[in-house]
Parts: C-alpha cells; structure tokens; sequence
C-alpha cells in the first residue's frame, strides 16, 4: 500500500512537468554574440561663460519724464521661462557696440541722438543639443537732463511704455540684469543729471524696510526660523533714491545673505531667541547713487518670536 | 491537626475573579482613553502653533509687527483634523467633523480679550476649544457609557 502511495505521488509530481530549457552559449553553435560597440559619450555641452537662469523677463522699455528729467529704463516681470541668459556687452551713452541692431527691441536713443546706454543681454534655451542662443535683448539704462528753458512747461511726470518691436520673442524673451539673479526687480535707476543745474544739495537719510517699496522701520518683529530680507532705504528730502551698496556694520543672525550688497537686499534668519534684556539690530552702512561718497547709517532694532503654548 | 485550604482558595477566586476582571478592564480602557486625550490635546496644541505661524506679510512689511494672517483660524482648523488623523480609529465621530465643530478664535492684534475665557492675549493668539468623542468600548462592558466625550483646548501666540 505504502509503495503504490508513493508510485501515485510520484506520477503526480512527474506528470505536469515540463522540460527545462537552457543551452550552453558557447557550446551549442548559435551565432556569436556581436561584439558591444562603444556608445560615444554624448557630446559635452558647452555653457556659455557667464550664463544664469532667468527669473525675470523682459515687459517693455519706459521713458518717464519728472521736471527737466528724463529716464530710460526697463521693466520686467518675476517669471522664469525656464531659459538662461548672460551679458554680452554693457555700453555708455553714445558708444557704440557691436550687438547694435542685433535685439529685438532695438537700442534708443537721446534726445541729441546719441545711444542710450544699456546692457545688452543673450537669451538661451538649453536642448538636447546644448545652450542654444535664440535672442538677444537691450536693457536701457539712462537718463538726460534738458536745460533750464525747457523747464517752463515740463510735461506731465507719466511713464510711457514703448512697446517692444513686433518680434513674437520680445514678449517671451527672457532676461533679466545682473540685479535680478536672486530674483529680486531691477530698480529704476535714480536719473543721473547730465545737464547744468542748479546746484542743491539734498538731505538725505536712510533706513530699513521690510520690501522693495516698504517704508522705513525702526522696529521689526521677525519669526524664529523665518528668512527675511532686509532692503535698505535711501531718501533725498524724502524722495527714495537709488542705493549704490550697502554694508552691515554690526548683526546678530544666525544666516545672514551678504555682508555687503548693492540693490539686492539682506537676507537673515534668526534661529536663536535673545537672552532676557538683550536687544538684537541689524546697522547698515549705505551709499546712494546721487551721493557716492555720502556715507549713511541705518539701524532696525530685530525681536525674535517664536510660536509658543500660552499655559 | 492539618487544614485543606485548597478549596478555600478556589471558592475566593471564583468569587474575586470577575471583580478582577472588572477592575482589569476598567484599568486598560481608562488607560487607552488618557492615551487619546493626549494626542487629541497634542493635536489641538501644534494646529494652534502652526497657526501662529501665519501671518499677514503685508502688515509685517508696512508696519515691522506681527499679526496673524486673515486665515490663521481656517488653519489651525485644517492642521487639527489633520492630526487627529492618526488617532481617528478610536474616536466615535470623523476628524472632519469634529474639526469642523470645533470653537476655533484668532486674535489677530494684541492685547485682546476672549470672549469665551475671559483670558487675555498680549500677543496675537489662535485659540481652539473642542470636544473629542471617544470610543470606549470597555467601558460598555462595564455598563458605562460607550463613548466617552474629552474636550481639548490650546492657545499659542508668538512670544
């Protein structure tokens, strides 16, 4: 009985089996295997040398006129496009430049007909094939002054938009100044008087805000961990003006962006609360565009707070 | 003279056990319901925490003070179903709802006074008061009521 039990279990397990297939590759005679070609090493890209990411892009080129003054500059928008750029030329009034004629939205010019200055900027997509140039932009960046008979009928202050040529690129064009790398807006340079003018030496004081456009604060309250950024300010007779750089001159955060900036701001973070009775600031040392040599102080007095359980 | 104590001790533990268990299970229930209770007071304390954390950009920039953001309450409100969350299998209603039922306040300026404790903020505060239904089923055992309502509450401000 026991042996017929095994015979059955036996047939049972041989039944349903099937013949393994497996050969000997070398021993069987099939066709060799073709020798592996070396796939060549996709052609290294080359970037161009000063190339960024683009996180602003170009709108519109603007002329405001204020009084006697009148300012060429260009605005952007915060947006990546997802295409690079670099500066290939940045030129002074009237000079010429060899990407003259060559942007999409062309360089201005003076009233007396000279260039305007500016900085030229290439565009870049990035292919499979590597940084491919697809633009190149004029940032306008000036400013005239007209004499003293033409200040009595001055236009109104309005800035106006010249819309950019009809290229379909200018309006995707990518571009961005160097201020803008860390995505921050260029500021509208401070108009720079070319022509005789009274002479009049303005008061200026400066100070920290808390934006671009924020107003000056003596005091900031700022959340434990939380990065903040730090602009520092700079008024004629309470008029913002340009800032040329900015220095710290003395700062407790526990991250701080730069030591010393130009138009970007301070960016600091606190990761510390202050000891009982201790008072944290951040002192700035400023100099504007229209007093180089002028140097400011600014101070905001900084409170760390961090989110706690009221018992 | 020698005794037999062994049917003496079997008739007290036949009479003892079910006292035992009782007392067992009263035990462990007790202990499961604290257990929730913390983490639902635990979930209350951080959604008012990362409420606190909200604050109106705006202000900040103008005036360099903080102040809660218009929609502080809406998320300690969201934070705290959403850690309730984890503890939702003991609990009698949906997170949903008892987040949704929840007596949620922001004090977006300081010093305010809340209506509802009369406490005093010196500080911008997110405060939450809410009722926690919870299952307990070894209380039912017990003929004790099934669920067993705790109510939560926190507050948190920066300081």
């Amino acid at each position: 009985m026991k042996r017929l039990a095994a015979a059955l279990l036996l047939a049972t397990a041989l039944v349903p089996a099937n013949a393994a297939y497996a050969r000997e590759p070398f021993e069987d005679g099939s066709p060799p295997v073709p020798p592996i070609v070396p796939i060549p090493d996709p052609v290294a890209f080359v970037v161009p040398a000063g190339l960024y990411y683009v996180t602003d892009t170009y709108v519109a080129d603007v002329v405001a006129t204020s009084d006697a003054t009148t300012t060429y500059s260009t605005t952007t928008v915060h947006e990546s496009t997802g295409t690079y750029a670099r500066v290939v030329d940045s030129i002074g009034t009237g000079a010429a430049s060899a990407f003259d004629g060559t942007a999409f939205n062309g360089r201005g010019s003076l009233t007396d007909g000279r260039a305007l200055a500016g900085t030229y900027y290439e565009n870049f997509v990035l292919t499979s094939d590597g940084y491919v140039p697809v633009s190149i932009v004029f940032f306008q960046d000036d400013s005239e002054t007209r004499r003293r008979r033409a200040l009595s009928s001055p236009p109104p202050a309005t800035p106006t938009p010249t819309a950019p040529t009809a290229t379909p690129a200018a309006t995707t064009a990518p571009v961005v100044g160097p201020s803008t790398l860390r995505g921050f807006p260029t500021p509208t340079p401070f108009p720079r008087p070319q022509g005789p003018s009274t002479p009049v030496a303005p008061t200026l004081r400066a100070g920290i805000a808390l934006a671009p456009d924020g107003p000056a604060l003596a005091t900031a309250e700022v959340l434990r961990g939380r990065l903040i950024h730090f602009w520092p300010r700079a008024f004629a007779n309470d008029v913002a003006v340009a800032i040329r750089s900015w220095r710290l001159l003395s700062a407790q955060p526990d991250y701080a962006s730069a030591a010393a900036g130009g138009v970007e701001p301070l960016a600091a973070q606190w990761l510390r609360m202050p000891a009982p009775d201790v008072r944290w600031s951040l002192r700035f040392e400023i100099f504007t565009e229209i007093a180089p040599t002028e140097r400011l102080e600014a101070e905001i007095a900084i409170t760390v707070r961090s989110p706690a359980l009221i018992d | 003279m020698m005794h037999d104590d062994g049917g003496t001790a079997a008739v007290t533990t036949l009479v003892m056990l079910p006292l035992l268990l009782v007392v067992l299970a009263g035990a462990l229930e007790f202990g499961a319901l604290r257990a929730v209770a913390y983490r639902a007071a635990a979930a209350a304390d951080l959604a008012t925490i990362v409420a606190v954390n909200d604050q109106d950009q705006t202000v900040l920039e103008r005036t360099g003070t903080l102040r809660l953001a218009a929609g502080a309450a809406d998320t300690a409100r969201e934070y705290f179903a959403r850690n309730l969350n984890p503890t939702a299998s003991a609990l009698a209603v949906g997170v949903a709802d008892i987040a949704a039922s929840a007596d949620i306040a922001s004090f977006p300026t300081a010093p305010a006074i809340d209506p509802r404790t009369g406490a005093r903020y010196d500080r911008p505060t997110v405060r939450l008061i809410a009722t926690v239904p919870v299952k307990t089923p070894g209380f039912a055992v017990l003929l004790l009521p099934a669920v067993t309502t705790i109510t939560v509450r926190a507050a948190s401000s920066p300081r």
